[in-house]
């Protein structure tokens, strides 16, 4: 096409209109509203916990504002989806910080992602709360602003090898994960607590989940002598691969390990129903229900609070939950009297416990991981009733 | 001259420099060389206010108090600092690097690595980030060295294929980098540590990197560049090598690339594999062409616009990805020149309708007699044709007996498959003279100039230079023995100016290296008057000085002949090879060419004339053979080829 | 474990050999390597699995609808990706145009269909274990598709009418051959074979939009070794290649085994430039 004055004058007001819908938005001071950022990885790999984690937050923000708001003020969610990109979430976070001027961030969920926006919060000094579950995340003297809402991967650990060493009762472990920053941290440090226990871990490896057959990896497991197999990755494909394969191969051996092993995603993967078997996963004291069915009251309580307005079926209870504990703790803190960074950093650092719906929370100055050990339990994978599961047999 | 001042009314404001020149051409040399510096001294002003533009109001953001946009600016300075050297690669020489990310990925963690101290004891950011140049460089060679031997497609594919390379070996060696878990990026020293302080030190090297790539772009190197992404046969012909051209110019990018990725690590702090994606090399590869090829200014803008495009509004977020490829398909079906293109006003301005052609005597003496008759082959080189004089015995041509002086071919055999091209032709180019070169179609004319000019080897027979054999098969060492050529089809570079094109004809006389030009130190600003004053002399002997500045692609076809023969005439050569340069001229045209051939043979220059046009032929030459079917059917002066019996029955007829 | 290298060799490789065929097919008449190869053997699995599992059709139906969705992305290919460039003297601006169009499809999928692989059902209950469906389908799918283009070309009038037009445009152009046409044909029939592998592959690869780009390079290595429009080399090349990188796996691992692919397919390459069953280049003077 020839380059003639009306092409470029189309193109030119194309640019130009497409840089007038987009014109930045910049924080108004008006309305004194309590602006909390939200660093979603909505699209993009691993989207499943930010579209749960995304609906308590909705749910929370809603049913806070429908009472009235904080102290008067209006609470404003402002989302930004990462799409899973560390680029995108430093330059959103820096958004949230300088241009939307926000009074604390949740999130982000993603392991890459909070790596490397954490020391970015920590110079702002604005209060953090995320669930991410990579152990170096937390330090109360690098990041004196950053809170762990959920079990860090060293309690997911503790929870595994308890299960395995203490309730199945055996001492061989086969150990997998993926080829992810979290999958290899997390295989490095199972592997380690196992031998310090006493374990022998016969077979370790970090595959990449678009890996097409598992097989080689459960042979050789098996070959070792494997006698329960720890998961440890975020990709729900891979773990359907890998429950079909034990089937094939006709394989009786338990699977433990990470709560994505749950997800509702891998009943469609699976090649039979039963593969799902025998499947153990991180999961929760107030996500899980006993062999009668029932959850425990306070669970309860959130289930009929959300009842026709959250869908728990495609999702996880914890995922929703924690999203609602997390805006709720901030506009707890903003209750007590806390006006500025520093105090809601201070507020929270009192708070034991904090009675959430995911949890009960305990945070010190010196102490940021607030989930306690003891409510982190096994469940049974295959188990899910809007979003909760039935304990893994043994527990009492 | 009359018919000049035709011109001078008609020409439009932007030519007055050259017309001015064209119009003093019969009075002397002097006026129109100041006058046309002087215009160009204007076209730099017009050229660099838009840069300096953008790195002011850059400058000025960070005092609009607002970091995130100061993040976003740095995060585009050094998308710019990788994109400035990838520019050479992709948008010059048409190298389609897809992949580059790699070299990002490498030279971020390469950085980090010796900053954390996880190999060798911890180094200074600094240190860490010049070694991860050294990298970068190294790198770059080897992930474009593959270019000059695979097609376009394959080597977009396997530059894809190492970026996922560079990311599985991160992901895997753990213990260097941190596998999936990544490392911290480096801390720079104070006062760079601030998000202000990293930002201006990004932009200084932002604007650094402008120049660099700027000057190089605008120099013999830029320009052979361009001529082996778009005439590569020419570039060839004119002593451009391809392999140590494009080497250097690897090497360049890839240093620039990995000091974007040590800058990059420590603008994010921290760094994870899943940092550097295949759309962030897509961003790059997008940039450049929506800023358009052979253009500094077009991809800068083109990075700046789609770094800050996603930040603008959260759904633009989402569908950023889908929005660049749309652009990009955009760019390429409507405005392949890209926004540079868009922004040429220019190269749009009407060209004077009824030019005419007005070949000229005085600058042609000028440029060929410069260096007296025995410097046909040009000034002192480089290498190469330093190697073709020491193979020449280095000597004037003076000293070589008259006999063995010229290109001489005997008995030379040249067959593809089974068909005979060249059955025996024994032919000999006197310097001095216009030897034509005549015959049916198919009988081996354009055969013979490919042999001579080296793209063909010849089964049997020899092939001499001033009596030294001349080596067979390398077209690249033509031009240092000072043989040019034009081409059937004239093969120019389409998006440069005619006296771009012209001046690839001197490259060979370039003697500022590459850093040199790099920097612009006087060694290259004096090839580059020289070389300029060369080739503007050679626009005004074939008669197109008035078109110097426009487009080449926007010149008739009668005009690219005489551009060609312009170029050839830049390297001053001692021999000129021209292939049908009369096909499609006019009457006069062909008049004026005949002119312009007879001329250039006074000084000296041996002329081979391969040509239709009998009558051009039996005017102007000294000496012509005629070919058939690969053989000599007649060979002496016009008059006895003109009675020759076979020659008549065979091919003129009557 | 051989068996398993085997088996899963064989049927990647005939993944692969298949998108070699449809780069080679879209080649032919164009002279055009187009980048959206790996995504319609992507858009097989997608689209079967959106077809199947979503909207509810009969396998048989819902191949059918997958086969003309693909066919629909062939013809866009054609007219807005090749079509206008081909006009151009720009060597190099397919190359362009056809990954601007490969990313947009690969970004609406990822944006509207998901970027977790999803489901894609069992379509025939034969075989287990070595010989389950997901070995043995893309094999036979790779072998039927085969005989059908030998048959094509060789014994049918349009087939001959594509061999034509891809040995010389011109020529072909000069006998009246409707050569637009024909190109149009030929690059709906490359997008149904691209097509028929990722429904094939459905139950092996899942419907996953990051099969795309995956394809795309696994897809293009059979072709760099086999020659540019020699679908027997791509067939070879193809197998070849997924039969060595199911080994790589099962023996060092998945990271070492992509880089040793990619290392293998640099060397080779680069030694050959022109594959290993190809023919070299035409003059260029």
């Amino acid at each position: 096409m020839s380059l003639t004055r009306r092409n470029f004058v189309l193109g030119t007001s194309a640019i130009a209109g497409a840089a007038i819908i987009g014109a930045p938005r910049y924080a108004h001071a008006a309305a004194e509203s309590l602006r909390i950022g939200w660093l979603a990885a909505l699209t993009g790999p691993s989207s499943a916990p930010g579209i749960g984690f995304d609906r308590g937050v909705k749910f929370a923000a809603d049913s806070l504002n429908a009472a009235g708001g904080v102290k008067g003020r209006k609470i404003e969610i402002v989302t930004r989806d990462t799409q899973g990109d560390p680029t995108k979430a430093v330059n959103a976070t820096q958004e949230m910080i300088n241009s939307q001027k926000v009074h604390a961030i949740w999130g982000p969920t993603n392991s890459g992602e909070s790596l490397a926006v954490t020391p970015i919060m920590a110079r702002a000094g604005i209060p953090n709360i995320h669930p991410c579950v990579i152990d170096t995340l937390i330090d109360t003297k690098k990041f004196p602003n950053a809170f762990r809402i959920a079990p860090s991967n060293g309690q997911w650990d503790d929870a595994v090898r308890a299960y395995c060493l203490k309730v199945l009762k055996v001492k061989k472990i086969a150990i997998i994960g993926d080829t992810t920053g979290y999958g290899v941290t997390a295989v490095k440090a199972c592997v380690a607590n196992f031998k310090r226990d006493g374990a022998d871990v016969v077979y370790s490896n970090n595959i990449d989940a678009t890996q097409t057959d598992m097989t080689p990896d459960m042979t050789r497991a098996r070959n070792a002598g494997a006698e329960v197999i720890v998961i440890w990755s975020v990709s729900t494909g891979m773990e359907a691969r890998l429950f079909n394969a034990r089937a094939e191969m006709n394989w009786d051996v338990n699977f433990a390990g990470h709560p994505s092993m749950a997800s509702g995603e891998i009943r469609g993967l699976l090649a039979k129903p039963q593969n799902w078997d025998k499947v153990y996963a991180v999961g929760y004291r107030s996500c899980s229900y006993g062999t009668d069915g029932k959850l425990p009251a306070k669970s309860q309580e959130f289930v009929d609070k959300v009842q026709g307005k959250v869908s728990l079926d495609d999702t996880l209870f914890w995922w929703v939950t924690a999203g609602y504990d997390a805006v709720n703790m901030v506009a707890q803190a903003v209750r007590e009297g806390a006006g500025s960074s520093k105090d809601i950093i201070a507020y929270w650092n009192t708070l034991h416990p904090y009675a959430g719906y995911f949890g009960n929370y305990t945070y010190t100055a010196e102490e940021h991981n607030g989930y306690p050990t003891a409510d982190v339990v096994m469940s049974a994978a295959n188990s899910a009733k809007h979003g909760t599961f039935l304990l893994a047999p043994g527990y009492v | 001259m009359s018919v000049d001042s035709e011109l001078q009314t008609r020409r439009p404001i932007a030519m007055t420099g050259a017309g001015g020149a064209a119009g003093a051409g019969g009075a002397g040399a002097s006026g129109g060389q100041a006058t046309h510096s002087g215009h160009h001294r204007n076209e730099d002003w017009r050229k660099v206010w838009p840069f300096l533009a953008i790195f002011a109001l850059a400058a000025l953001l960070p005092l609009a108090g607002n970091n995130y946009w100061t993040v976003i600016a740095t995060r585009a300075a050094i998308y710019w600092i990788l994109v400035s050297g990838l520019n050479l690669v992709v948008g010059y020489a048409g190298q389609l690097a897809i992949g580059y990310v790699a070299l990002l990925t490498l030279g971020a963690y390469i950085t980090s690595v010796l900053a954390a101290g996880n190999v060798l004891p911890p180094m200074p950011p600094f240190l860490a980030l010049i070694c991860a140049g050294i990298g970068g460089g190294v790198f770059g060679l080897v992930v474009g060295l593959p270019a000059l031997r695979l097609r376009t497609f394959y080597f977009a594919m396997a530059t894809l294929g190492f970026a996922t390379i560079v990311t599985q070996i991160a992901l895997a060696w753990q213990d260097v980098t941190g596998g999936g878990i990544g490392l911290s990026g480096p801390a720079m020293p104070a006062p760079f540590d601030s998000e202000m302080g990293l930002f201006y030190l990004c932009l200084g090297l932002a604007v650094l990197c402008t120049l660099l790539t700027a000057n190089i772009a605008r120099s013999r190197y830029g320009r052979g560049l361009i001529a082996i992404r778009d005439a590569e046969v020419a570039a060839e012909a004119s002593g451009i090598s391809k392999v140590r051209l494009l080497s250097l110019i690897f090497i360049f990018a890839g240093v620039l690339a990995a000091v974007a990725g040590g800058l990059f690590a420590s603008l994010q702090t921290y760094i994870t594999p899943d940092a550097f994606t295949f759309e962030l090399s897509v961003l790059f590869f997008i940039a450049i062409l929506i800023g358009g090829r052979g253009s500094i200014l077009g991809p800068l803008l083109g990075t700046i616009i789609l770094t800050v495009l996603p930040e603008l509004a959260a759904p633009l977020a989402a569908w950023s990805n889908f929005l660049y490829a749309l652009m990009l398909l955009v760019i390429v079906l409507a405005a392949p020149g890209g926004i540079a293109a868009l922004l040429d006003f220019r190269s749009r301005r009407p060209l004077p309708a009824n030019r005419r052609i007005i070949p000229d005597a005085a600058p042609l003496d000028r440029l060929l007699s410069r260096n007296g008759k025995e410097h046909g082959r040009g000034g002192v080189g480089d290498d190469a044709s330093n190697d073709a004089r020491n193979h020449t015995n280095g000597s004037a041509r003076n000293n070589v007996s008259n006999s063995a002086a010229g290109i001489s071919l005997h008995d030379v055999v040249l067959g593809f498959g089974g068909v005979r091209a060249i059955d025996g032709l024994t032919l000999a180019i006197t310097p001095g003279q216009v030897h034509g070169l005549i015959g049916p179609n198919g009988s081996g004319k354009t055969t013979t100039l490919n042999v001579i000019s080296g793209y063909y080897r010849p089964q049997e027979g020899t092939l001499r230079l001033d009596g030294a054999p001349l080596p067979a098969g390398q077209p690249l060492l033509r031009a240092a023995h000072g043989i040019a050529r034009t081409y059937q089809t004239p093969r120019i570079i389409g998006e440069a100016s005619v006296l771009d094109n012209v001046m690839i004809g001197g490259t060979l006389h370039g003697q500022a290296s590459f850093v040199e030009t790099l920097l612009r130190l006087p060694r290259h600003k004096r090839d580059d008057t020289s070389l300029r004053q060369a080739a503007y002399d050679a626009l005004q002997a074939v008669g197109l000085a008035a078109l110097a500045d426009a487009r080449a692609d926007r010149l008739q076809h009668s005009e690219l002949r005489f551009l060609e023969i312009a170029r050839a005439l830049v390297l001053r050569p001692a021999f000129l090879l021209l292939d049908e340069p009369a096909a499609g001229l006019a009457a006069e045209e062909i008049r004026q060419l005949g002119e312009l051939i007879r001329h250039i043979s006074r000084h000296g220059t041996g002329v081979l004339l391969v040509e239709h046009h009998a009558d051009l032929i039996f005017d102007i030459c000294d000496h012509v053979t005629v070919l058939n079917l690969g053989r000599v059917l007649a060979d002496g002066t016009p008059a006895q080829v003109r009675e020759h019996k076979e020659v008549v029955s065979a091919y003129l007829g009557g | 474990m051989l068996g398993s290298i085997i088996a899963s060799g064989l049927a990647m490789g005939a993944v692969y050999a298949l998108i070699g065929i449809t780069y080679n097919t879209m080649f032919a008449t164009s002279r055009v390597m187009s980048f959206t190869a790996g995504q319609l053997g992507m858009l097989g699995g997608v689209l079967g699995s959106l077809f199947m599992l979503k909207v509810g059709l009969p396998p048989w139906l819902a191949f059918i609808a997958t086969l003309l969705g693909c066919a629909v992305v062939g013809l866009v290919t054609e007219l807005v990706a090749v079509r206008p460039v081909l006009k151009s003297l720009d060597q190099h601006l397919y190359v362009l145009s056809t990954l601007a169009l490969a990313l947009m499809i690969q970004q609406v999928t990822a944006i509207e269909w998901g970027t977790e692989p999803q489901p894609f059902p069992r379509l025939f209950n034969v075989g287990s274990g070595l010989m389950d469906e997901k070995f043995w389908l893309p094999v036979v799918a790779c072998a039927l598709v085969v005989l059908g283009l030998e048959y094509l070309y060789r014994r049918t009038l349009v087939g001959m009418a594509f061999l034509a037009v891809a040995e010389d445009n011109f020529a072909a152009r000069a006998l009246g051959l409707p050569e637009r046409r024909l190109r149009v044909w030929s690059y709906v029939l490359a997008a149904a074979i691209g097509g028929i592998a990722g429904f094939a592959s459905g139950q092996l690869m899942l419907a996953f939009f990051a099969n795309g780009t995956l394809l795309n390079f696994y897809g293009f290595v059979p072709v760099a070794l086999g020659g540019l429009g020699n679908n027997r080399g791509a067939l070879i090349g193809g197998l070849a290649l997924g039969l060595f990188q199911q080994a790589a796996n099962f023996t060092v691992g998945g990271v070492f085994s992509s880089i040793a692919v990619f290392v293998l397919f640099i060397v080779v390459l680069l030694a050959v430039p022109q594959g290993l069953f190809g023919s070299a280049t035409a003059r260029r003077v």
